[in-house]
């Protein structure tokens, strides 16, 4: 008779901690069970506090695996994208989230890793590295994975969305995975960088049709090209919020 | 069980006092070791914080009563479920580990209520008889999927952990149902305790001859002698917390202790061995995992629980 095979865990003799700082990590049922609950709760959060708007849910793929691709002003931005996605989804869904600041002390390795699946994106030293750990996420293809890119690598500041970074473009050039452009309207002027606590401002979320740039092969000039055009999407996304946003603050005076 | 009657049991007290006092006496020892050689003690010293952890979680826990205690347990339970799914690769079928969670869950709920007819605490007869209900369970798992291929292996250790590390185990939960709470659970504790250090120390002075070379090469006869010897001697002296004993009664638990904890030490010895790990996790520093620390309980609890309940009502 054949010996039978075991798989243990990886991450076997690692303590939680140190469990929860690597990536890929590995299944747990608590944490899943604890993430579920902050989703429910972020989701509640958001549409009471923050009247959270999702426009254009009908662009997204039907199944992973694809990257959306957002502007950055606020915390509340990946909790936004995660939250307009279905609950099911939530240990399939990947915001990539600064090493430097969100993988470094427990109280935010625990926010980043159990409550929002965060992705561990080194954006300081080895980006292309943190770049094939996502292409490692996206390549499985059974799994439908879904990642949240903010290629401005920093919350902006003045409410303006800053150039992207071409890391981007090395992720999706070449392939047809569909990129989706995201703008998150509102989350910097209730949240932003530097404070303490939410204001109860309104958020919304406006959502583009796919792109896909198989046709583009990875290449610095293209990689560049990809992130000024998803750029270009994303302003423009932002454009009709600000517009529906006027519009809306008129019909309520009226 | 609850603060007012742990505090008037004189067993409960002299328990806690002696537990206490050894872990004071342990720490102090150590603190010396430590200062005159510093890396020679810094194993053992990862072993006593350890110690500093367990030991007031269990005696805080028995002081507060019985569902506290098998609250505890019930928690003990589920994280060496977790650590033994996590080893054998079984935590990837997220069904079958949670049909097993959910039966130590049940083991606890069934320890806690009350026997529906005999109206005493804990339930009793289904106690005894939740793994035919668990097992059907987790035969049942890959008939729902329609799936075959590998549902042995899945099946065998979904079966294994749960009568292992769920139910063997619950014996000692089951334990707080006994009119002699305090003394069946505190001496078993501190008896399993003391028979695994005496091994330790015993297998460092004397140990010579490897006691099973092809599951756990520092285990020695020498050892594992020295630890029976402990173990037979202590119910004798510790007589007064197992008042309705007779001597026969006293060596079959020496014995149990004795022997049961070696062989539970090496059992999970086979498991770690076979699998190819080291320790079962890394939740107790200096312990390894938490099996790796309740393993000789997980074996003596039901054959103490058994043999004490053939000879007197337990309740």
């Amino acid at each position: 008779m054949d010996a039978w095979e075991y798989s243990p865990a990886e991450d076997l003799d690692l303590s939680l901690v140190e469990r929860l700082r690597r990536f890929p990590r590995e299944p747990d049922m608590f944490v899943y069970g604890v993430r579920v609950a902050c989703a429910a709760l972020m989701r509640l959060w958001l549409r009471l506090y923050h009247r959270l708007g999702v426009h254009g849910l009908e662009h997204l793929p039907p199944r992973g695996p694809y990257v959306i691709v957002a502007n950055h002003a606020s915390h509340l931005d990946a909790a936004c994208i995660v939250s307009a996605l279905r609950l099911s989804m939530v240990h399939r869904v990947f915001p990539a989230a600064a090493q430097d600041y969100f993988f470094v002390n427990l109280p935010r390795l625990a926010l980043a890793a159990v409550a929002i699946n965060a992705l561990p994106f080194n954006r300081e030293l080895n980006v292309r590295q943190s770049i094939s750990l996502c292409r490692h996420l996206l390549d499985n293809e059974a799994a439908g994975n879904v990642l949240i890119l903010f290629p401005e690598g920093s919350r902006s500041t003045n409410g303006v969305v800053g150039p992207f970074k071409p890391g981007v473009g090395l992720l999706v050039a070449g392939t047809d995975l569909p990129v989706v452009p995201c703008h998150v309207h509102g989350a910097g002027a209730a949240w932003p960088k530097g404070r303490w606590w939410p204001r109860p401002g309104r958020v919304s979320l406006h959502l583009g049709p796919p792109r896909t740039y198989a046709h583009l092969p990875r290449g610095r000039a293209n990689c560049e090209a990809i992130a000024g055009d998803l750029r270009q999407a994303v302003v423009a996304l932002g454009a009709t919020a600000a517009n529906a946003d006027v519009a809306d603050g008129q019909g309520e005076t009226a | 069980m609850s603060p007012a009657a742990a505090l008037e049991s004189e067993i409960f007290r002299f328990y806690a006092a002696t537990i206490l006092g050894l872990l004071v006496l342990a720490g102090l020892v150590l603190l010396i070791v430590r200062w005159r050689a510093r890396a020679a003690a810094d194993h053992a010293w990862r072993a006593y914080l350890g110690w500093l952890v367990i030991v007031p979680a269990v005696l805080g826990a028995i002081f507060l009563g019985r569902l506290a205690t098998i609250a505890l347990l019930t928690l003990v339970a589920l994280a060496g479920f977790k650590e033994f799914a996590r080893a054998t690769g079984l935590y990837r079928d997220w069904l079958m580990t949670s049909v097993v969670y959910a039966g130590i869950v049940a083991i606890g709920i069934v320890c806690a209520v009350d026997d529906p007819t005999l109206l005493t605490p804990g339930w009793y007869g289904l106690f005894v008889a939740l793994p035919a209900f668990v097992i059907a369970a987790i035969l049942m798992v890959p008939i729902v999927r329609n799936r075959a291929t590998g549902q042995l292996q899945l099946m065998a250790l979904a079966i294994v952990g749960f009568v292992y590390i769920g139910w063997m185990f619950g014996h000692l939960t089951f334990l707080v149902n006994a009119r002699n709470a305090y003394g069946y659970l505190l001496f078993l504790v501190f008896a399993v305790a003391l028979n695994d250090v005496a091994a330790f120390t015993f297998g460092r002075l004397f140990g010579r001859r490897p006691l099973r070379s092809s599951i756990s090469p520092h285990k020695t006869w020498e050892g594992a002698c020295g630890a029976l010897a402990v173990s037979m001697v202590l119910p004798w002296a510790l007589w007064f917390s197992l008042p309705d004993f007779t001597p026969r009664e006293l060596i079959l638990t020496g014995l149990i202790v004795g022997i049961g904890g070696q062989l539970g030490d090496l059992s999970i010895s086979v498991i770690k061995r076979d699998i190819g790990i080291k320790d079962t996790g890394a939740l107790l520093r200096g312990h390894g995992g938490i099996l790796d620390r309740i393993d000789s309980l997980i074996y003596t609890a039901p054959l103490f629980f058994h043999m004490a309940g053939y000879f007197h009502d337990m309740q």
